[in-house]
């Protein structure tokens, strides 16, 4: 009888210390948040000495136009790079999925970008897009061509490259995974009927790796609003807002600006604007399976 | 088709990889070899490999904990050595405790069904978008003003007492603060990862323990987890990586004393001198443990990326 | 434990050297927690703190960051009951922000204090447009001198603006040293044609306070104000619009990818040779001196900030002061006092700081060392004290000038567009903080 009690509480004893943490140091947290996105309040006061304004800070937020630009330039960016980085990294990995000497060493050297620190991957781009310094500037002067401004006039699109080079080999890597793992016979069946590579890599490849591929999108479209120091470290949002990102924004607004409740507010966005990109993807993942289930029947038919 | 022999393949082929493999190393090889440097040399732009190579923007960057005085310095002005002790302090004890309390949560989502399984199931999904950057203020908020003992308290007192100090003693500027925003960060990452290499675990293995009267504690410790050992490099990787790199809320919260090694760099980046041999040297010192995990466990790093994702 | 014992041998050690009156026997062994930025002033102050603990048998403990990091660590420290700062630097705009929320002491009571006061100290011998700028609060507008103000802070690092060129490209191509800001732009913009590959004048221009930085720099001298007396926004008036109209000539006609320049770009260009003149604070004379950093040693000559209708270079810099919630605050008073005296102040512009006495950038043996320190002690005559406004909305409304004027660097955005949208913002922010209240 009491071993049944205690076989009941298991589940509950593995989860505590989890749930115990994510409580205290996560929903928590979120909770005062949004009850911080209420008022004024700045750095130098405790929360419970600041003044209820309602919806004040989303109402100015909203009419903003700083925080506007910050929105699209975070849309823009996370648009960009994610669609950038999964063309290449399927590309490449429909190019390399073949069998090669030295692809594991190939796979280590790739992975390296993504393990270093985004602050030291940040410096490493400020350096190399310099004006005058800078590794490519130097570069193209010395092949006689006019340098570039970077930073300056083509900044977004210069942390946009910045980025792509740190996580193109995460979708490639995923990408590669999905293809090693498809099923032969579906692979041998079209080769058998003569299809020509671009035919199975349109009809065939693609559509069996999309379930992966697009949990991997929604992982690297989550992962791009995240993005932060990179852009702080090259740029700090400017110049004027071109590269300020809604992260970047939420935290000036709190430590430059002083103000916490508009920092909340703004988070508070962010945090929506999130949910209903992961509700979307979620929603286009469930009709995309149930289509997959009738290409996959359709194929087994064919053979 | 013999699998062992390698396919031939086009010389345009190995250029592209060829390429492929400078443009994602060269960086950071640029950034190694400059980190060698003078300044004026990198500035200068004695372009290639043609320098004296030095060490002393290592030596400038480890002043405080190198033995002996330099020459070229008036004072060591960069607690490098200090700020990477407590880079290690919080990434080595946020993974462990992450990754013990993460596994046996992700043990139990997957082997129980209990009440409130799929809320929390659902919740550790949702939790895993939250930028950082959105827990920069309520972190900051908390951890400053209501995450606090009272110093006139007898437990206030006795932290007061013990490790000096002044006014109430707060989770922010400690350690233990920063690290338990790592933990709540990372869990869900963890969790998610683990589920997936614990549905592999026969269940039958655990059956048998049950039967020979093992309590659901030792099931999960003997049997469960030295099967899952893969996924726990894995997922213990990816925290150290996160632990270990990030910034915004170790800025936040770390005071003089508890500053970690991307703050000292950004820091670093001052705008009235910026010192780039320094800071690549620096840069370099900060990038070399996540290399030396990926050169020694890029078996498991990958494992650990596709695990989640092409396993569902 | 082991730590404080070390001290107090050290102290006892030092003590029995002093046995004369000694004003500072009380605080020996106390160890004091300041807050400096990393700046070239205050890493000469790191050079000079080894002479103060010898002296005084009081340890100093620096927690250097870069300023706009300090400024965000203030605000944390401050706010606490109990604070760990006992002497903190401020930046100017700091000023208002702290003395309104009453987080610094005054100085009163120390300086009345006989026990604490060094009668010679001659606070007449401190630049008095910097002790007004940068330690009193209460005065005119609230923030500058007057018969209401009192002190809150000592000016330590005093910078201004000045005009370094190279005097071997002006000889070559036979250039007068610009007086005025018609001569500087119209040299600046003849540079890139007679040396190919070279930037007229290198400023500051990057997003933000970089931006407004070197805008109000050219503000004051062209006649224009950030408000008229009565809080009403200006900057879009003519003088304005000729200000941003010279940042952008000069953004133009400078160096390549200017406008992304911070500070250190700036000056990193003026250093590397890149550009023919630079146009910013004086704290920069100790790099251009130093060949591991410089390759323009002894190219480099001095000119007073050109005028435009009036002088007016900026008034910056820090100020030292004593947070109200330190520990120790005789002690923190006593090392300000020595750090601000003749001593201290000759000590570290001989060290490569910033002096904030007239005597020391009169005194003989500096000038020997540095032979600009004349030419800017001339300069900080000129200074403008009232060449940006101190007051508790500054940052706000100073990230949305730099922002714009950012765009119309890089953007092409209309300049009187910009501006007066600037002053519409600022309008609003003014009035929110309640500075329309008496109209």
């Amino acid at each position: 009888m009491q071993r049944a009690t205690l076989n009941r509480m298991t589940p509950y004893a593995f989860m505590a210390p989890a749930a115990i943490v994510m409580v205290i140091a996560l929903l928590y947290p979120l909770l005062y948040m949004v009850w911080g996105s209420f008022r004024d309040w700045n750095p130098a006061q405790t929360i419970g000495e600041t003044e209820f304004v309602g919806f004040k800070n989303y109402i100015t937020l909203f009419y903003d136009p700083a925080f506007r630009e910050s929105l699209s330039v975070t849309l823009r960016f996370a648009v960009i790079v994610v669609s950038v980085e999964m063309v290449i990294g399927v590309g490449l990995a429909l190019l390399l999925d073949r069998n090669i000497r030295g692809m594991s060493v190939l796979r280590t050297l790739f992975i390296l970008p993504m393990m270093i620190a985004p602050v030291v991957v940040g410096l490493m781009w400020r350096y190399m897009y310099h004006p005058t310094v800078g590794t490519f500037n130097r570069w193209l002067k010395s092949i006689g061509l006019e340098g570039v401004d970077w930073l300056g006039q083509n900044a977004l699109m210069s942390v946009i490259i910045a980025d792509i080079w740190q996580w193109t080999p995460f979708i490639f890597i995923l990408a590669l995974a999905a293809l090693q793992s498809l099923p032969r016979s579906a692979l041998e069946a079209a080769r058998i009927d003569g299809a020509t590579p671009w035919q199975q890599i349109w009809h065939i490849k693609i559509p069996l790796m999309m379930p992966v591929l697009i949990v991997t999108c929604l992982l690297r479209l989550i992962d791009a609003f995240k993005v932060l120091e990179v852009i702080l470290v090259m740029t700090e949002g400017g110049p004027g807002l071109s590269t300020e990102i809604l992260a970047l924004r939420i935290s000036r607004t709190a430590t430059e600006f002083r103000e916490l409740g508009v920092a909340a507010a703004m988070s508070n966005y962010l945090l929506i604007l999130l949910l209903i990109l992961t509700a979307a993807m979620f929603a286009y993942t469930k009709i995309q399976e149930a289509r997959e289930a009738r290409i996959r029947a359709a194929a087994e038919e064919d053979m | 088709m013999a699998k062992s022999d390698y396919d031939r393949q086009n010389p345009a082929f190995y250029a592209l990889l060829a390429v492929l493999i400078f443009m994602s190393v060269g960086p950071i090889a640029l950034m190694f070899i400059n980190s060698f440097k003078l300044d004026v040399d990198i500035i200068s732009g004695t372009s290639g490999l043609l320098f004296l190579p030095t060490i002393q923007n290592y030596e400038t960057a480890l002043c405080d904990v190198l033995p002996y005085e330099l020459d070229h310095l008036d004072f060591c002005s960069l607690k490098f050595g200090g700020a990477f002790i407590n880079s290690l302090i919080i990434a080595l004890i946020s993974t462990v405790l992450t990754l013990v309390i993460g596994c046996m949560a992700a043990y139990a989502l997957v082997r129980f069904r209990f009440i409130g399984r799929d809320t929390a199931s659902l919740t550790t999904l949702m939790v895993r978008m939250v930028p950082p950057a959105v827990l920069l203020v309520p972190v900051f908020g908390l951890w400053n003003n209501e995450f606090c003992i009272d110093k006139a308290t007898l437990v206030g007192g006795f932290i007061r007492d013990v490790f000096g100090g002044r006014g109430d003693v707060c989770l922010a500027g400690t350690h233990s603060g920063i690290i338990l925003i790592y933990i709540a960060m990372n869990l869900p990452f963890v969790i998610w990862i683990l589920q997936s290499f614990i549905v592999q675990v026969p269940y039958s293995l655990e059956e048998a323990a049950r039967v020979d009267g093992a309590t659901p504690f030792q099931v999960f410790f003997k049997v469960v987890l030295p099967l899952i050992k893969p996924g726990l490099a894995a997922a213990a990787i990816f925290t150290f990586r996160i632990a270990w790199n990030e910034y915004l809320l170790a800025s936040a919260l770390s005071d003089r004393n508890t500053k970690t090694v991307p703050i000292l760099i950004v820091n670093n980046m001052s705008e009235f001198n910026v010192e780039w041999g320094v800071i690549m040297a620096t840069g370099m010192l900060l990038a070399i443990p996540p290399i030396i995990f990926t050169l020694l466990a890029s078996r498991q790093i990958i494992t650990g990326m596709t695990a989640g994702a092409v396993k569902g | 434990m082991l730590k404080t014992l070390k001290l107090a041998a050290a102290g006892m050690a030092v003590s029995a050297t002093a046995l004369m009156a000694n004003p500072y026997a009380d605080y020996e062994g106390t160890t004091l927690i300041v807050n400096f930025p990393a700046h070239p002033h205050y890493n000469a102050v790191m050079k000079i703190l080894p002479e103060f603990t010898k002296e005084t048998g009081i340890e100093v403990e620096v927690d250097q960051l870069p300023y706009l990091k300090m400024r965000e660590r203030q605000t944390l420290e401050l706010a606490q009951d109990e604070g760990e700062y006992d002497l903190i630097a401020y930046v100017v705009f700091s000023k208002a922000d702290y003395v309104y929320a009453d987080q610094l002491e005054n100085l009163a009571k120390y300086f009345m204090n006989p026990k604490l006061a060094d009668p010679n100290y001659d606070s007449s011998d401190l630049i008095d447009g910097y002790v007004y700028n940068i330690g009193f609060a209460g005065g005119d507008k609230g923030y500058l001198e007057g018969p209401t103000g009192s002190l809150f802070g000592i000016p330590y690092g005093s910078e201004t603006s000045i005009l370094g060129y190279r005097k071997d490209i002006f000889e070559k191509h036979g250039l007068e040293v610009p007086e005025t800001y018609d001569e500087m732009l119209e040299i600046a913009c003849k540079i890139p044609e007679l040396e190919p590959g070279m930037g007229g004048l290198s400023s500051r221009a990057a997003s933000g306070h970089h931006a407004s930085h070197a805008f109000l720099l050219h503000l004051a001298p062209l006649g224009g104000r950030v408000f008229d007396d009565q809080w009403n926004p200006i900057v879009n008036n003519e003088a304005g619009v000729a200000a941003a109209n010279a940042l952008k000539t000069i953004v133009d006609c400078g160096p390549e990818g200017a406008a992304s320049f911070g500070f250190g770009e700036a000056l990193g260009s003026f250093l590397n040779g890149d550009t023919a003149m630079f146009l910013d604070t004086t704290v920069v004379a100790g790099q251009i001196d130093d060949p591991s950093k410089s390759k323009v040693v002894g190219n480099v000559g001095w000119a007073m900030h050109p005028m435009g209708v009036r002088r007016g270079s900026q008034t910056g810099g820090f100020g030292i002061g004593i947070p109200s919630n330190a520990e120790n605050k005789e002690a923190a008073f006593l090392l300000m006092q020595w750090l601000t005296s003749k001593h201290g102040d000759k000590l570290v512009a001989l060290a490569g700081g910033n002096p904030s006495r007239f005597s020391t950038h009169a005194d003989a043996d500096v000038n020997a060392k540095f032979p600009h320190m004349a030419t800017f002690g001339e300069a900080l005559k000129h200074a403008d004290p009232d060449w940006r406004p101190i007051i508790p909305v500054w940052g706000k409304i100073n990230a949305d000038l730099g922002t714009t004027l950012s765009k119309v660097l890089t953007e092409d955005l209309d300049i009187q567009v910009a501006l007066d949208g600037v002053a519409e913002r600022t309008r609003a922010v003014m009035e929110e903080a309640g500075y329309y209240t008496w109209q």
